[in-house]
C-alpha cells in the first residue's frame, strides 16, 4: 500500500512498496530507492477508449507511471498540494491540476456542460473514481473548500475552479449585456453554478 | 548561533556588528535599522576573508557566475529578500562544504570562505555535462567554515538526508544545494520513448551519493 503524505505545503511524499502510482509528467523532484518512471501512454493510462475520448475532446492529460520500492517527492511550479481521500465516490477535476493518482483510481472524461467556451478548459472535464488518495494542485496559495447545500447554491469563477465532489449539478451562468459590447464589463461575465450537496474546491489565483 | 532570523518564508533579518559582517547579493537589501553601511565587494580580491582568490575571480568571469555581492558593515539589523521567492537558511557547522549556484545565494556570513569550482574538475567531462544539462553553468559556488547562508528557491525547499546506503536522485531543475560529503553525478536513462516525445519527463537525473543533505525546491523553475 502506497503511503501518500505532505512534506510541507507544496511537496508531496509517496512511499512506494512495489505498486504503481500515476503522477503528472515531470513532477518528480527527487527519489530514493529503486523507482522507475515510464510514460503512462496515450490519454494518461486508462486504456484505449479513454485515450480516444481525450483526443477527441481535447481534455488532454499527460501522466507517468512510477513503479518500485522507495520514496518519491513530487511538486509542480510551487503550487500547493491538496489531498483528497476517495472511498468509491467520484470527483470532477481539472486535468491540469492532477498531481498524483493512487493505484486504485481511474480517470475518465465527462461532458461538463456549456462552460468551456470562455474558461478555456474545453467542454469536458476529467473524473476520478475509485479507492485511494488523489493529489490536486492549487495555484497561488492554499485551496479553499466551499460547501454546497440544496438551500445554498454556489457560483465560482471558472478559472479558479479546481475540483468538485458530491451530488452536484453544474451549470454555466452568463451575464453578458450591452455593457460588454462597449467594453464596460465587470470582468465576471461567465461563472460556474453548482446546485445540490457537495464540496467545491477553488484556488486563490485565476488561470490565465 | 544563526546570523539570520526568518521574518516570514520570504524575508530574513541579519544582525550586523563589527566583526560580524554579512555578504549579500547586490540589491537584496529590503530595509535596515541602525547605522549600517553597504559597500560593493569584488569577490575574488582576496581581502579580509571575503573569500576567493584570483582563480576564483577568473572562474567567475569565465563562467558568468558574476552575481555582484555587497558587504553590510556597522551596527544594526538588515532585512534581505529577493524577487518574492522563498528563502531557506542553512547553518554550516564547519563539517563540510555547501555547494550552491551563485544565482541562488542571497546572503551569507562574511566569515565563510567562498570559492568558485569548475564542475569539470569534479567528475571530468560528466561534471561538465551535468552543469550544461541542469542549466547550472559549469561553475558552482562553494562555501566552507562556520556560519549561516540564505538560499533562494521557488516554492520553498525540502531537506533530504543522504546516506551511503541510500543514494538519492534529484531532478536537475529542482536541485538547489547540497551540504556534506556528497558526490553529485549525472545519470541519464534516455530511451526510445524520449526520442519520440513520449518520455516520462524524468530522463535526466542527478545521482546524489555520500552522506549529508541535499536541498530540493518545490518547482522546476530556475531563479
Amino acid at each position: 500500500m502506497t503511503q501518500i503524505r505532505l512534506s510541507g505545503p507544496r511537496v508531496l511524499e509517496a512511499t512506494l512498496t512495489g505498486d504503481t502510482v500515476r503522477a503528472a509528467t515531470g513532477a518528480m523532484i527527487a527519489y530514493d530507492g529503486d523507482v522507475k518512471f515510464k510514460n503512462a501512454g496515450m490519454g494518461g493510462g486508462d486504456g484505449l477508449k479513454a485515450a480516444i475520448k481525450r483526443r477527441a475532446t481535447g481534455e488532454s492529460m499527460s501522466m507517468m507511471e512510477c513503479t518500485g520500492k522507495g520514496t518519491v517527492w513530487f511538486a509542480k511550479d510551487a503550487m500547493e498540494v491538496l489531498l483528497i481521500q476517495l472511498q468509491g465516490d467520484m470527483i470532477r477535476a481539472e486535468s491540469d491540476h492532477l498531481l498524483l493518482l493512487d493505484a486504485g483510481l481511474k480517470t475518465d472524461v465527462s461532458f461538463a456542460g456549456l462552460r468551456g467556451m470562455s474558461s478555456g478548459q474545453g467542454l469536458f472535464t476529467s473524473t476520478v473514481t475509485g479507492q485511494g488518495t488523489v493529489a490536486l494542485l492549487s495555484l497561488g496559495g492554499p485551496p479553499i473548500a466551499l460547501e454546497v447545500s440544496p438551500q445554498f447554491p454556489l457560483v465560482v469563477d471558472p478559472d479558479a475552479f479546481i475540483a468538485s465532489r458530491g451530488q452536484l449539478n453544474q451549470s454555466f451562468v452568463t451575464d453578458v449585456s450591452w455593457r460588454n459590447l462597449i467594453g464596460e464589463s465587470s470582468g465576471e461575465a461567465f461563472s460556474l453554478r453548482f446546485e445540490g450537496s457537495g464540496v467545491v474546491y477553488i484556488q486563490p489565483e485565476e488561470r490565465v | 548561533m544563526s546570523s539570520f532570523e526568518k521574518v516570514n518564508s520570504k524575508v530574513v533579518t541579519a544582525q550586523v556588528a563589527p566583526g560580524q559582517e554579512i555578504l549579500a547579493r547586490r540589491g537584496a537589501m529590503l530595509a535596515y535599522e541602525g547605522r549600517v553601511g553597504f559597500a560593493p565587494v569584488h569577490v575574488g580580491q582576496g581581502a579580509g576573508g571575503y573569500g576567493g582568490s584570483l582563480g576564483g575571480m577568473l572562474g567567475r568571469a569565465m563562467a558568468g557566475e558574476n552575481v555582484a555581492m555587497m558587504v553590510a558593515q556597522g551596527e544594526g539589523k538588515v532585512y534581505y529578500g529577493h524577487g518574492g521567492m522563498h528563502l531557506t537558511v542553512i547553518e554550516l557547522d564547519g563539517s563540510g562544504v555547501l555547494s550552491v549556484e551563485a544565482d541562488r545565494l542571497v546572503a551569507h556570513s562574511a566569515n565563510l570562505q567562498s570559492s568558485v569550482v569548475f564542475l569539470g574538475s569534479q567528475g571530468g567531462i560528466r561534471g561538465a555535462v551535468r552543469g550544461a544539462v541542469s542549466g547550472q553553468g559549469l561553475f558552482t559556488t562553494q562555501l566552507a567554515g562556520v556560519g549561516s547562508v540564505a538560499v533562494l528557491s521557488h516554492g520553498g525547499t525540502i531537506a533530504l538526508p543522504v546516506r551511503p546506503e541510500r543514494p538519492t536522485s534529484v531532478d536537475p531543475q529542482a536541485y538547489v544545494a547540497h551540504y556534506g560529503q556528497i558526490q553529485v553525478d549525472i545519470s541519464a536513462s534516455v530511451g526510445w520513448r524520449d526520442a519520440v516525445g513520449k518520455g516520462s519527463g524524468e530522463a535526466i537525473q542527478l545521482k546524489v551519493t555520500g552522506s549529508g543533505t541535499v536541498y530540493v525546491q518545490a518547482s522546476e523553475q530556475k531563479v
